[in-house]
């Protein structure tokens, strides 16, 4: 057990009491909080800064307007529904399709417009939100899986979680929905997770419920060298956050539309370890890397050459 | 760096809750052990006498705060006799007055006192203050002799203290010649008087106190007597009979001056005996008592302050800390999931009162039937709030129905039911019924699982008798779980879990 111990230490392996006092609690001010907790403010302040985001089609803020929750999605053929407070991809709901009038998800389970509207009411009154606090629920474009992830995927979009330790992108990875997960991709659910190397934007090894694998537990194909597309504008747009908001260990979720590229999903002022069993090292030398630094550059365009130089070696 | 500040401010804390408590344990005497024990000694007077049919008046000294014990508890034995006691001062001694009109007959009046041995006094503290005596005169051949020892003392000696010791080991050894003329003229009882008196020679304050030394036990023992001499700051005790410095172990002092110590009119063939036996006590059934201003702050940072109510509940509650400090080592330390933060600590404190084994199968029951209807709710689709004080309800009415049913085949653990905190029910069984449908069964009970686990520790810790003893004994303790709730503020090693979590990342 000791031995273990030390070796976790020996790899940088980064835990949660270290990431919630060094790093969290240093870098993060508590005031930034609401920036990121709200999605629709961080929606908002992507969308002053020039960050893509999926559009944003009605917001339901009271429990009374959720009788017009059919009326004001009728002409949208798909959408996202999801609580403005939400963590972990709870209170998600993807629909991609009508079918009479039914909304269809994508495990093709269709869903009558009164339960549309009880989920809608489920997010108002803060199931989803952390304490049950009244919640908003906002509904927004639903993003097409760009075809490069259709063989690693079930059903939902994967997303790309970015670490950015003071606006440098440090860790990344794909998140990949499974069967398990139901079509999210939240690791907690049973996504699979897949390090991508910040150089050169391709992907290395899989994580999955924490054990380590090569291949997609539902497809089988192999999860390494996938290039992520895009992957330098992917990289700029996450360091870019940083100067969003402030937060200095930030989790940047983005997702690869098929059409539009690179859209900023959410924000986490808390984002988890198990980008580390993903890129099946630990964060700490990186981190310290990054605190050795004399100065670290203003421009995000800097920081992510800086983030390609500086963590070149994978 | 603020990590030290922190140290610093635990270790304060920490040196600052020991320290009242060491104070505790070394002046006071508070054992650290609620099952120490201390010595109790139980010591009779009996006074026997035979009553002559005429009023009647029976006083007897008795000790007055004696030095090196504590007096734990007094009484008397009257039998029809009126009794008085007179408190005493300086100068006069502490007495028991007892009064008959008509005292007929072969008679005995008691008195009892419980004491217990205190630390450091010597029983040199209290009784008259010292006078300065007149040289006494003498007749020859007794004048020579007494003159001819005093002045080789007064030779060879340097102060007060080395001038008694040496008269004394001189006037008891068997070589000298003037000594044996002074033994002879004062044997036996008088042999302390006249070791006073010779002192008095040299202008020397001394007196005779006369005591009981405690043994295991003793029946009808006389008083014996010893020698104080006083060196111009305190008495120093000398046995007479050897002239070596110091006191009896256990040496009870009773009176001062005198060896008589019941006087009476109107009675005859008056007998004093003093018996006694040594018994054990609990140490913490001795109310600890001190009297210096330090002793008498340390007395008050104490739950016996408080009415015996108040007492109760801060006994609980004082308890409450350490369930926390459990609760942060299982999360922190260990990384156990548990609902909520606290919710563990409530359930453990309503564990201590149903007792583990009725608690835990009360609480599994209660919250998979609550959770059973929560799920059946569900499809009912209630608004969060509604549904929440649904649930509410539900839970009382549960607990209300296994009381009512436990109370019908006469199963007494479940009435206890009723302790279990509701509101901390409602809420785990929402939070568990979430994270079901959400995370799925496994996580809801492992959640569960982890809950249970750390309330169960909890409680061990909660009602361990030897911590709920030291916590409500040193209230000052609190001070020691902030310490260490402190110091883990700034812990940042590993969670036992992570082990778990991460082990597959050191493999390569």
């Amino acid at each position: 057990m000791l031995n273990t111990l030390l070796a976790l230490r020996d790899h940088g392996i980064l835990g949660l009491n270290a990431r919630n006092r060094d790093y969290i609690m240093r870098h993060n001010p508590r005031r930034r909080y609401p920036l990121v907790d709200d999605k629709l403010a961080t929606k908002q302040l992507a969308l002053a800064a020039g960050i893509a985001v999926p559009e944003l089609y009605c917001v339901f803020g009271t429990q009374h307007e959720v009788k017009t929750v059919t009326e004001r999605l009728r002409d949208h053929p798909d959408f996202v529904i999801k609580p403005a407070h939400g963590s972990g991809g709870n209170g998600v709901l993807v629909i991609d399709g009508r079918r009479k009038d039914l909304v269809v998800k994508p495990d093709g389970r269709g869903l009558k417009p009164d339960e549309l509207a009880f989920h809608v009411s489920n997010i108002l009154s803060g199931v989803y939100s952390l304490g049950g606090v009244p919640d908003t629920a906002m509904v927004e474009y639903r993003v097409r899986v760009n075809p490069i992830f259709d063989s690693v995927s079930y059903q939902g979009v994967p997303d790309i979680r970015l670490l950015v330790y003071r606006g440098v992108p440090t860790m990344a990875m794909v998140r990949l929905p499974t069967r398990l997960s139901d079509g999210k991709a939240n690791l907690h659910q049973g996504a699979v997770g897949v390090g991508i190397q910040i150089a050169t934007g391709s992907t290395c090894h899989g994580v999955w419920q924490n054990r380590a694998l090569e291949e997609h537990p539902d497809f089988g194909v192999s999860l390494s060298h996938i290039a992520i597309p895009n992957w330098p504008g992917l990289l700029e747009l996450g360091a870019r956050c940083y100067e969003l908001t402030g937060l200095g260990y930030l989790g940047v979720d983005i997702v690869l539309d098929r059409v539009q590229g690179p859209l900023l999903l959410e924000l986490n002022a808390r984002p988890g370890l198990g980008i580390q069993i993903a890129n099946r090292r630990g964060l700490r030398p990186r981190l310290e890397a990054i605190d050795r630094l004399a100065c670290i550059p203003t421009t995000a365009a800097a920081r992510v050459a800086l983030a390609v130089e500086l963590f070149r070696t994978h | 760096m603020r990590s030290s500040a922190i140290f610093l401010l635990a270790a304060f804390c920490a040196t600052l809750g020991l320290s009242i408590a060491g104070l505790k344990v070394s002046r006071l005497a508070v054992p650290l052990d609620p099952a120490a024990e201390t010595i109790v000694w139980d010591v009779e007077a009996r006074i026997a006498f035979e009553g002559r049919e005429k009023p009647a008046k029976i006083e007897l000294t008795l000790p007055r705060k004696p030095a090196g014990f504590a007096v734990l508890d007094e009484d008397f034995v009257s039998r029809g006799f009126g009794l008085a006691v007179h408190p005493g001062d300086n100068g006069s001694a502490r007495q028991a007055v007892w009064t008959r009109r008509r005292a007929k007959g072969t008679q005995a009046l008691y008195y009892h006192v419980k004491l217990y041995p205190k630390r450091v006094e010597s029983p040199g503290k209290g009784g008259p203050p010292p006078v300065f005596p007149e040289p006494p005169e003498y007749a020859e051949p007794l004048s020579s002799a007494v003159r001819t020892v005093l002045e080789q003392v007064r030779a060879e000696s340097a102060d007060v203290a080395t001038y008694a010791a040496l008269l004394l080991t001189t006037l008891n050894g068997a070589d000298n010649e003037n000594a044996k003329v002074i033994r002879k003229a004062a044997p036996g009882e008088a042999w302390p008087r006249m070791l006073s008196k010779m002192l008095a020679g040299a202008r020397i304050p001394s007196r005779v106190v006369y005591g009981l030394t405690l043994e295991n036990e003793f029946v009808d023992v006389p008083l014996s007597p010893w020698l104080q001499v006083h060196d111009g700051e305190r008495w120093r005790g000398f046995n007479p009979a050897t002239g070596d410095e110091g006191y009896p172990v256990n040496f009870l002092l009773w009176s001062y001056d005198d060896p008589k110590v019941a006087f009476t009119t109107g009675v005859q063939g008056v007998e004093v005996g003093f018996s006694g036996a040594k018994s054990p006590l609990l140490q913490s059934n001795v109310t600890p008592h001190g009297e210096s201003l330090l002793d008498r702050v340390l007395l008050r940072v104490s739950l016996h302050e408080l009415p015996v109510r108040t007492q109760n509940v801060y006994r609980v509650l004082l308890m409450v800390p350490l369930g926390a400090f459990v609760i942060l080592l299982m999360r922190m330390v260990i990384g156990v999931p548990t609902f909520g933060t606290f919710m563990p600590v409530l359930v453990a404190l309503a564990f201590r009162e149903t007792k583990l084994v009725a608690g835990v199968v009360l609480f599994l029951i209660v919250v998979s039937i609550g959770l059973a209807i929560r799920v059946a709710l569900a499809q009912l689709r209630l608004l969060l709030i509604p549904r929440l004080a649904s649930v509410l309800v539900i839970v009382i009415g549960l607990m209300l129905a296994i009381s009512l049913f436990s109370a019908s085949l006469g199963i007494e653990q479940g009435l206890s039911v009723a302790l279990f905190p509701m509101v901390i029910l409602t809420m785990t069984i929402e939070r568990m019924s979430i994270v079901w449908e959400e995370r799925g069964p496994a996580t809801a009970v492992k959640e569960f699982a982890g809950s249970l686990f750390v309330a169960i520790a909890g409680y061990f810790a909660m009602t361990d008798e030897h911590l709920v003893y030291l916590m409500s004994v040193f209230p000052e303790l609190l001070l020691v779980v902030l310490a260490g709730c402190l110091a883990f503020g700034a812990y940042t090693g590993y969670r036992l879990s992570e082990i778990i979590r991460f082990k597959d990342l050191t493999g390569r």
